[in-house]
């Protein structure tokens, strides 16, 4: 039976477990730093030395961990990019900006036991040689805003930030940036040019890759808020140690976001890989199963951007039995929540948020409500993004509001197939237009349907199809 | 070299291409809407997405570097569709009409190249959301709802002029572009430089003159005629009428940039009040009368004249605004025709201190470095000099400069508008020039952060130097100067230290008793911290006017020859080549002549291309002197206020865009002026009109010339320096920097590299201090300053006559506002400022960009005649009058009380 695994939410929903300094210092607070901070060099079979901060680096990159945002990329290996011989500072964010719908964890984080964030971003920040930090959050989270900086002082006043850090000789200051409300604003570079104080149109790379040119030009790292607490205990356990939580090439432990029609929607830490997202489902220490008397229609298995799932897909995954590759048929409920197996699903855990979908929901409905929320949050920058984030949006609402025809399943399609792909500047593009493509794929016969039955019903009425009025789209795009 | 597959054809190209400049190197054109060579790549419209083989999904050719061994397909299916989708969602609501009225916009073009319909009309109801729309504008129209989304108006706005003037509202969909405050541009803080209109690929932005008169049918490259920075544009016309004027990208000295004059100012040129014949006075009024009879007139007046009063009773004005010809052709013909050296120009008024100061100091009186340096310097002193207004192009380089970290030191009594920008803003008291460049040269030497090397290589006269500069302690000079010692150090650190540090100076270092001084003062601390003879140093004057370079280096100088060279030492070898003699009495200048007029020694005036009236100061004397005066013979494509009030001859000249030449911009380049237009009426080239009355006065063989290069021809004969500059290089190649010794030689960029001009070393000079000779009184307490707007050009002949006149249309009194208070005075409000010289009446403008206690004002406008007031004082070498002090007082006017 799959268990939860407590390892970032260890304590903070506990009785009596509080925010405050002193009751994260009685729960082996700042022992970590502690032990970063007393790391001394390390001599090198080659005759050089390690120094603390690279010994810590290659913990990291040992421990295998992937970067909990979204994109799942390494951690040790993104550090790694870091231009560390441009003589310029070396800036870290924490990227608190959480919005992916569907996705409550790092708020868990902030709220509850925000000393593990900063302890965690002190780690990293001492090993990565960075002076000055952010905590970029979100704009919509102003007591969270409040928590950290409550928290930065208590840490400041105990002398875990500022000048020379318990005597080491380090300093650090962290400052927290509050969001004004873009979803924009979680992609890093966009993110970037917010703190910079501009519009938060992401920026092109090539030649703006942040660990090379970040904020203010500068080399910067940007994780994710899990992605840093598991920093701290990367420290605690050394990175080997942290490898074996897991599975291979998945390691560590990831809180899942689980919403929509389940008995017990919540947030789960698990060892990543270590249960199925039917577990997640249906298991009595997660979900519980479905609501009384409905049937599983489909699955969004990372965040509303990831690939819809359709209940009872089947998929073939690469398994490594008896040391041999083999392929086995897997169905979608019997699909490790991790990584690499969502993605070989053609899909991804992205934020690991699971959105349940049973069969009471309506999946045009569904995908109109989606489709509206990227219309509203496109930058603007790009054309294909721009324009083709509105269009799709139009068509879905057309056919949510009586005015579908047949053909608009195909021409939904035709617009999501030309943003993705390299065809944007960010990758907004491929998250407005994935559950486009993949809602379509997957339940065509019921957009052809409601279109068909509007075209029907227009043609007993003998009324033409209306074309959206410009007020009309105005009320589309600022429905929220 | 890379080696690159592209479409199947195996490619070679250097390092460093994106892939879009690889492309259009071979001519494979991509369709990009967002990009510009001007500005940094953007990546946003998508279009330009190629395939390269091995990439996951898309590229953009834009922002993408071209890496060796790429397999790139510029046009395949998939591309091809990505960009057919694209052009058809950004056009589904464009106007249509706007496509069939100018097929030739770039996005009209795309639409065209991919078979995509417009799907919007100009009869559509607005969107919820409305597009901008602004008609105020006098040059810029704005109508966004032909908007693509493509940002080049913000980004050329923010990268290239620095002005910030657009803004993206919204997001998504309801993306907006428009000023960032107000509704319309100039509330927005436009300063009508144009650079967003000529980078708008579908006409949302146009220029009005294009709208009203038609897209041109004729393009020809030309240099501006305003101020020095010598910017090449492309003049466009149809029908025999400019419509537009656009930037030329290979401009060397501009890059693609212009302003609001050379941009937008040229309607003077078809002014109705220009006149188009040539006229004499008589009996008070003009008379239009034939070429031949007013030649015929003048040939036989300055006979009479030369034989009545001998021929130093003649002097001749030649035109800083007229060609290099125009003021060889001009200086021979008082020389060779009148026998004079009685021959001077507009310079005079503006930088021959700086001519002088530096040919005395490095051996050339020009610019050491190029106006390109100035994105290589990382400290830049802009002394004097507001270029924001008076050099709009250069000004816009110096902020983008600061903008990539390089330090602004700004020295001026005023904040100019560079000073937000700066690192450090040396306010000081007028006229104490000298005072604060020694103190910053004894705060150097106290902090030992001199160039020894080049001190001991180049330089002579360092320990005296030393030992003279003492007394300039920065806590003795913040007494005189009130410039803070500390920061006179922290200028001198910065100067010395964060290198190369280049300096470019106006006429708030020249026009004063010790203007020469002044910049020997400005050049002793480039010397002594090596800042000369490298790239991105140098001691750069910014010239105010086109070719206010080139007419003294023409030889429009009593003193000087072609070339520059004193009279003095090349007489033989002008002689020898003219072969008539050159006059042997010392010529004096447009200041001696004022005074030689005013006690009747001078008798004839003639005056091409040059206000006196309006443009010197102390406008009383100069009206009693011209009074005097037998004969004035006005020169000019317009009745400028010398011709109206003392005119008895006036020869309609060409403007710039009617004839062909060179001009000499301020960085001592060379660039070739062409015809874009017949001459209006009977107006013709200066140099016409005068070798036409030389053939009347029997020197027509020294004068037969058939052509503007045939004059250039001879003048590089003479002039060693530009004898590698000819025409068909010039058409060539573009603007080329004399020295330029030979037709293999590409010009020469930086100055003093290992010798001055006039040797291995110089010396340091010791400037001692005078202090200007009229401070403020009891009776006028005010320290009036002088200096240029944005909008106007010096005597505002052309602008005047230009919608300019409808965003400048009078001088304005600045004051502080605690003087204004403490005078009761209110913004608008008529003043009348006097002093000494007289008073001129003009509206109040409460600026703080001022100090208490001084006042500023230009002297554009004919209805202030703000020269009314100004001194009499002088350069002590070069005689150019100190406008940048006069003591004036504030008289508050009653209002009249109406009956």
């Amino acid at each position: 039976m799959p268990q939860e695994f407590k390892l970032i939410l260890k304590h903070l929903d506990n009785p009596g477990y509080t925010p405050d300094i002193e009751c994260y210092l009685r729960h082996g607070g700042y022992d970590a730093l502690k032990k970063a901070l007393a790391i001394q060099p390390k001599d090198l079979p080659d005759g050089k030395k390690a120094s603390p901060q690279e010994q810590i680096r290659d913990d990291v990159k040992l421990s295998g961990l992937r970067g909990r945002g979204g994109a799942g990329f390494s951690c040790g290996l993104k550090w790694s990019f870091v231009d560390r011989r441009s003589g310029k500072p070396i800036y870290l964010i924490c990227n608190a900006d959480e919005s992916e719908p569907g996705t409550f964890k790092d708020r868990q984080i902030i709220h509850k036991d925000p000393h593990q964030l900063i302890e965690g971003m002190i780690v990293s920040c001492f090993a990565n040689d960075v002076k000055l930090a952010y905590i970029y959050i979100r704009g919509e989270m102003p007591k969270g805003a409040k928590l950290l900086n409550a928290a930065l002082k208590e840490a400041r006043a105990k002398n875990f930030l500022g000048k020379n850090i318990l005597g080491s000789g380090y300093d650090l200051e962290i400052h927290v940036h509050r969001g004004a409300g873009a979803y924009i604003c979680g992609e890093e570079t966009g993110l970037i040019e917010s703190l910079e104080g501009k519009r938060p149109y992401p920026r092109i790379k090539p030649p703006y890759f942040p660990a090379v040119l970040g904020l203010y030009m500068c080399p910067t790292i940007v994780n994710n808020v899990e992605t840093l607490c598991n920093v701290k205990h990367i420290v605690t356990m050394g990175g080997p140690e942290f490898a074996k939580l897991g599975t291979p090439n998945n390691t560590g432990t990831r809180i899942v976001s689980l919403s929509g029609q389940v008995k017990r929607p919540g947030y789960y830490e698990i060892e990543v890989g270590k249960a199925t997202i039917g577990q997640l489902i249906n298991d009595p220490a997660f979900g519980g199963g479905l609501l009384d008397g409905r049937k599983l229609k489909a699955v969004i298995p990372g965040g509303s951007s990831s690939k819809v799932l359709k209940a009872g897909e089947k998929f073939k995954l690469k398994r490594k039995i008896e040391g041999k590759d083999v392929e086995v048929e897997t169905d979608m409920l019997d699909l490790p929540y991790d990584f690499d197996s969502l993605q070989q699903a053609g899909t991804m855990s992205g934020s690991s948020a699971i959105i349940v979908i049973d069969d009471s929901v309506d999946i045009v409905g569904a995908l109109a409500n989606l489709s509206e929320f990227y219309a509203h949050e496109s930058c603007g920058q790009c054309t294909p993004c721009r324009e083709g984030s509105l269009w799709m949006s139009k068509t879905l609402h057309r056919l949510t509001h009586g005015e579908g025809r047949k053909q608009d399943a195909d021409y939904l399609v035709k617009i999501a197939d030309n943003i993705p792909g390299g065809k944007t500047i960010c990758a907004f593009g491929e998250a407005c237009s994935w559950p486009v493509q993949s809602f379509v794929a997957k339940f065509k016969d019921e957009f052809v349907a409601k279109g068909a039955a509007d075209e029907e019903r227009r043609a007993k009425e003998k009324v033409q199809p209306k074309i959206a009025t410009p007020a009309e789209r105005k009320e589309l795009t600022t429905a929220h | 070299m890379l080696q690159v597959n592209i479409n199947g054809q195996p490619r070679q190209f250097p390092e460093g291409l994106t892939i879009n400049q690889a492309l259009r190197q071979i001519a494979v054109e991509v369709p990009t809407l967002c990009h510009d060579d001007r500005l940094q790549p953007y990546g946003s419209c998508r279009l330009c997405t190629v395939e390269v083989k091995g990439v996951n999904g898309l590229v953009t050719a834009c922002n993408t570097q071209l890496r060796d061994g790429m397999e790139i397909l510029t046009h395949s299916d998939t591309v091809q569709g990505v960009r057919k989708t694209l052009l058809g969602l950004i056009a589904k609501d464009y106007p249509v009409e706007a496509v069939a009225q100018f097929p030739d916009k770039q996005f009209h073009r795309y639409l065209r190249e991919y078979n995509v319909k417009a799907g919007g009309s100009r009869k559509s109801p607005p969107p919820a959301v409305p597009y901008m729309k602004d008609t105020t504008h006098p040059y810029i129209n704005v109508d966004m709802s032909q908007c693509v989304t493509c940002f080049r108006c913000v980004r050329i706005c923010e990268e290239v002029q620095g002005q910030f003037v657009w803004k993206a509202w919204n997001r998504g969909d309801q993306t907006r572009i428009g000023p960032v405050r107000g509704e319309t541009l100039q509330d927005g803080g436009c300063v009508s430089c144009g650079a967003c209109v000529d980078t708008c690929p579908s006409g949302a932005l146009e220029d009005l003159t294009l709208l009203l008169r038609g897209v041109p049918t004729d393009w020809t490259k030309t240099i501006c005629s305003y101020c020095g920075t010598g910017c090449e544009v492309n003049v466009g016309t149809r029908n025999g009428q400019i419509t537009t004027i656009r930037p030329s990208m290979e401009g060397p000295s501009n890059h693609g940039h212009a302003c609001v004059k050379g941009r937008y100012a040229f309607d003077y040129v078809t002014a109705k009040d220009r006149p188009l014949s040539p006229m004499i006075r008589r009996d008070g009024q003009w008379q239009k009368v034939s070429w031949s009879e007013v030649n015929q007139f003048i040939a036989d007046k300055l006979r009479e004249a030369a034989a009545k009063h001998g021929p130093d009773s003649i002097g001749v004005l030649s035109s800083a605004r007229g060609t290099n010809e125009e003021n060889y052709v001009a200086q021979k013909f008082a020389r060779v025709v009148l026998g004079t050296n009685n021959i001077d120009c507009c310079a005079r008024v503006c930088h021959s201190p700086t001519a002088a100061a530096m040919k005395m100091t490095l051996g050339t009186g020009a610019a050491t470095n190029s106006l390109d340096d100035i994105a290589l310097a990382r400290t830049i002193l802009v002394a004097g000099v507001n270029p924001t207004e008076g050099h709009p192009v250069t000004g816009a380089r110096i902020k983008q400069a600061a903008r990539h970290g390089a330090k602004l030191i700004i020295v001026d009594p005023r904040e100019i508008e560079l000073c937000e920008f700066a690192t450090l803003h040396l306010q000081l008291h007028a006229g104490t020039n000298v005072v604060l460049f020694n103190a910053i040269g004894a705060a150097i030497i106290e902090a030992g952060l001199v160039d020894q090397e080049f001190i001991r290589t180049r330089l002579t006269e360092y320990m005296e130097y030393c030992e003279f500069i003492k007394q300039f302690a920065p806590e003795q000079a913040e007494k005189i100067c009130g410039v803070p010692a500390a920061k006179i150090r922290e200028a001198a650190r910065l100067y010395a230290t964060n290198k190369p540090s280049l300096s470019v100076h106006g006429l708030g270092m020249t026009e004063h008793i010790q203007g020469t001084e002044g910049i020997m003062a400005l050049v002793n601390l480039a010397l002594i911290t090596g800042n000369i003879g490298k790239p991105g140093s140098g001691i750069n004057p910014l010239r105010g006017q086109n070719n206010v370079q080139g007419a003294p280096h023409m030889g429009s100088e009593p003193k000087l020859l072609a070339g520059y060279v004193p009279l003095t030492e090349a007489r033989g070898r002008f002689e020898a080549a003219w072969q008539v003699p050159i006059p042997t009495n010392p010529g004096i200048n447009m200041i001696e002549m004022m005074e030689a007029a005013d006690t009747g020694k001078l008798k004839v005036l003639w005056s091409i291309g040059y206000d006196i009236v309006m443009t010197n100061p102390n406008m009383h004397f100069t009206r009693r002197a011209m009074e005097k005066l037998d004969l004035v013979i006005v020169q000019d494509i317009f009745i400028n206020e010398t011709a109206k009030e003392f005119g008895d001859v006036f020869l309609p000249a060409a403007s710039s865009f009617e004839k062909d030449g060179t001009f000499m911009n301020g960085e001592r380049r060379i660039q070739r002026v062409r015809q874009a237009l017949p001459p209006e009426g009977e107006a013709r080239s200066d140099w016409e009109i005068v070798c036409d009355i030389a053939k009347l006065m029997g020197k027509g063989e020294h004068f037969a010339y058939k052509s503007a290069e045939e004059i250039w021809n001879e003048v590089r004969s003479l002039w060693p320096e530009a004898a590698g500059i000819s025409y068909a290089r010039l058409d060539k190649l573009g603007g080329l920097q004399w020295p330029c010794l030979d037709e293999n030689d590409p010009g020469t960029g930086t100055l003093h590299t290992d010798r001055f001009t006039h040797g291995k070393t110089t010396a340091l000079r010791r400037i001692e201090y005078v202090a200007p000779p009229k401070l403020t009184t009891k009776e006028f307490p005010f320290l009036l300053t002088t200096g240029r707007n944005l909008y106007q050009y010096n005597a505002a002949t052309q602008t005047a006559r230009t919608p300019n006149d409808s965003i400048h249309s009078t001088d304005y009194l600045q004051l502080s506002s605690a003087d204004a208070a403490h005078l009761g005075l209110a913004n608008g409000e008529i003043v009348r400022l006097r002093s000494e010289q007289g008073s001129a009446d003009l509206p109040v403008k409460i600026s703080d960009t001022v100090k208490d206690g001084e006042v500023y004002t230009t002297f554009h406008s004919t209805r202030v005649f703000l020269n009314q007031i100004t001194t009499s004082h002088r350069d002590r070498y070069t005689k150019t009058p100190e406008y940048k002090i006069t003591a004036v007082r504030i008289e508050k006017l009653e209002p009249v009380a109406s009956s």
